[in-house]
């Protein structure tokens, strides 16, 4: 017995087990992907769609009423994949092969765009484990430059001879160095361009190996979750590229209006505020350890220190929440506008927070005795908490 | 590599030929192409056909009416355009001129 889910194919309801639904699902979004371009693509799937039902309706009957995952996978053997007949002759048709990347540019205007020549291929130093002899980092700085890694292998070898320089140097790119792991990784390591023609040809090769697996289950599942990792890697892969990348394409974006004069100093503001709520918590947190009462207010009965701690901190997220949502939009706003260079503009605004944070406490500490004795006390209370966590934690 | 798996970019190539000579005969629907060809050698899938039926009516060689069908939903009930025609003639006048040139090839010359 297993669940069933209800599906419109054409406008008539079918009901297919979740096997089925899944196969159906997976096959049907392959063929939009493969139709992507295509200006009949719609009309398409409606016949596909169609052809679907037909052979749906062939095997329901009045006493069948749902279609089985292996019938569903028999349909879709018949059906065959999806070939987009018009892919060759537009390729051949279209004038510059960049005007695919065009098509997949964030913003509305990319319109615009479509004389604009694809990005360089980014190349990434990555470790790459496949046919490596320790660690992949050979074999990525090989791919890195484009030569053999038994060359770059024997460099090492000779520095290890010298001072052993070569040994240091290894362990320390084999540590700070990423593995590539997805293929988009891959690619990126020996330099395949990242263009939106590149996702296509991968996501189609992805789905066909998917469709070898469909008899059987483990493959399959093993197929699937290997490919969305994939397909999620070359999202985060554009996401990178349009950061580095956000100057060049900017210029053809439709201006936005930019997000004003004022930027330079809501954004510290922000920042500012969120760092007086830290500084708030963190008052609150000790005073409530040490004295077992927030500035005063005492604790419920019967409720241990540890529970009090746990809300102070939720509470500071719950209000720090709004704040950076708000930083975050007007980074990101700035980001993308005509003129910031996101890096920068982020350091520049961490140093003027910090900066506001501690002219602040060196005022409370100069004007407020009060707060001049608190932090004079610090370092003792800090201790004074830290063994009482202690405590608690070996008496529990 | 067998005998079948050589031919198959022939196959696929002459697949569009082959379809307009069945809409040729008599207006047809998608079902019927795909009966027409099951039993031969150029016996293809739904997967295949309709983008291809979609290219060539973009490319107005074909044109669809949606006609009434015994069983179910009104289907597209396909024909040739006149400009279908002409490209059916032309490629089949081709076709004659390679398949007597296969032929002809390496026989030794006459007399």
């Amino acid at each position: 017995m297993n669940k069933v889910v209800t599906i419109n194919l054409n406008g008539n309801a079918y009901q297919l087990e979740e096997g089925g639904y899944d196969a159906l699902r997976l096959y049907l979004d392959g063929a939009a992907r493969r139709l992507e371009g295509n200006p009949d693509q719609g009309e398409i799937l409606a016949d596909i769609e169609q052809a679907i039902a037909d052979k749906c309706v062939a095997v329901l009957g009045a006493n069948k009423t749902v279609v089985g995952t292996r019938e569903i996978e028999q349909i879709i053997d018949e059906m065959g994949p999806v070939e987009d007949a018009a892919s060759e002759t537009d390729e051949r048709e279209s004038s510059a092969a960049g005007t695919a990347t065009g098509q997949t540019e964030p913003g509305a205007a990319a319109s615009e765009s479509r004389a604009q020549p694809p990005p360089p291929p980014v190349r990434r130093l990555y470790k790459i484990r496949d046919g490596a002899m320790i660690s992949g980092v050979c074999n990525g700085i090989a791919a890195y430059f484009g030569i053999d890694p038994t060359i770059v292998r024997l460099v090492f070898v000779l520095m290890v001879f010298l001072w052993g320089t070569g040994i240091l140097a290894y362990i320390v790119l084999a540590l700070i160095v990423p593995t590539a792991g997805t293929t988009a990784e891959k690619a990126a390591a020996c330099g395949a361009p990242f263009t939106a023609q590149e996702f296509i040809h991968r996501a189609r090769e992805g789905y066909y190996e998917g469709m070898k697996t469909w008899g059987d289950k483990h493959a399959h599942r093993k197929w699937r979750r290997e490919f969305k990792r994939e397909m999620r890697g070359w999202g985060r892969m554009v996401q990178h590229e349009m950061r580095e990348n956000a100057c060049r394409w900017q210029q053809h974006w439709v201006p936005r209006p930019g997000p004003g004069p004022g930027l330079w100093i809501t954004l510290p503001i922000l920042s500012l505020l969120r760092g007086l709520l830290a500084l708030l918590t963190m008052f609150a947190l000790i005073s409530l350890v040490t004295t077992g009462a927030v500035f005063g207010l005492p604790m419920p009965a019967g409720v241990p220190v540890w529970v009090g701690v746990i809300v102070l901190i939720l509470a500071y997220h719950v209000v720090a929440w709004p704040l950076k949502a708000l930083r975050h939009a007007w980074y990101y706003h700035a980001a993308y506008g005509p003129r910031f260079a996101p890096p920068l503009f982020w350091l520049g605004d961490t140093i003027v927070w910090l900066g506001f944070v501690i002219l602040l406490v060196w005022l409370a500490d100069r004007y407020l005795p009060h707060a001049h004795e608190a932090l004079r006390n610090l370092p003792p209370v800090i201790h004074h908490a830290v063994d009482n966590v202690k405590q608690w934690w070996a008496a529990r | 590599m067998g005998i079948n798996e050589k031919f198959t970019p022939i196959r696929k190539g002459l697949l569009e030929f082959l379809v307009l000579k069945i809409i040729a005969a008599d207006q047809v629907y998608v079902a019927d192409i795909l009966r027409q060809l099951r039993g031969t050698e150029f016996a293809t899938r739904e997967g295949t056909l309709y983008p291809l039926l979609s290219k060539m009516r973009r490319e107005k060689i074909l044109d669809y009416e949606w006609k009434e069908s015994d069983a179910g939903p009104p289907r597209k009930y396909y024909e040739l355009t006149t400009k279908g025609r002409e490209q059916l003639r032309e490629t089949s006048e081709y076709w004659q001129k390679i398949s007597g040139t296969v032929k002809d090839l390496g026989q030794p010359p006459a007399g």
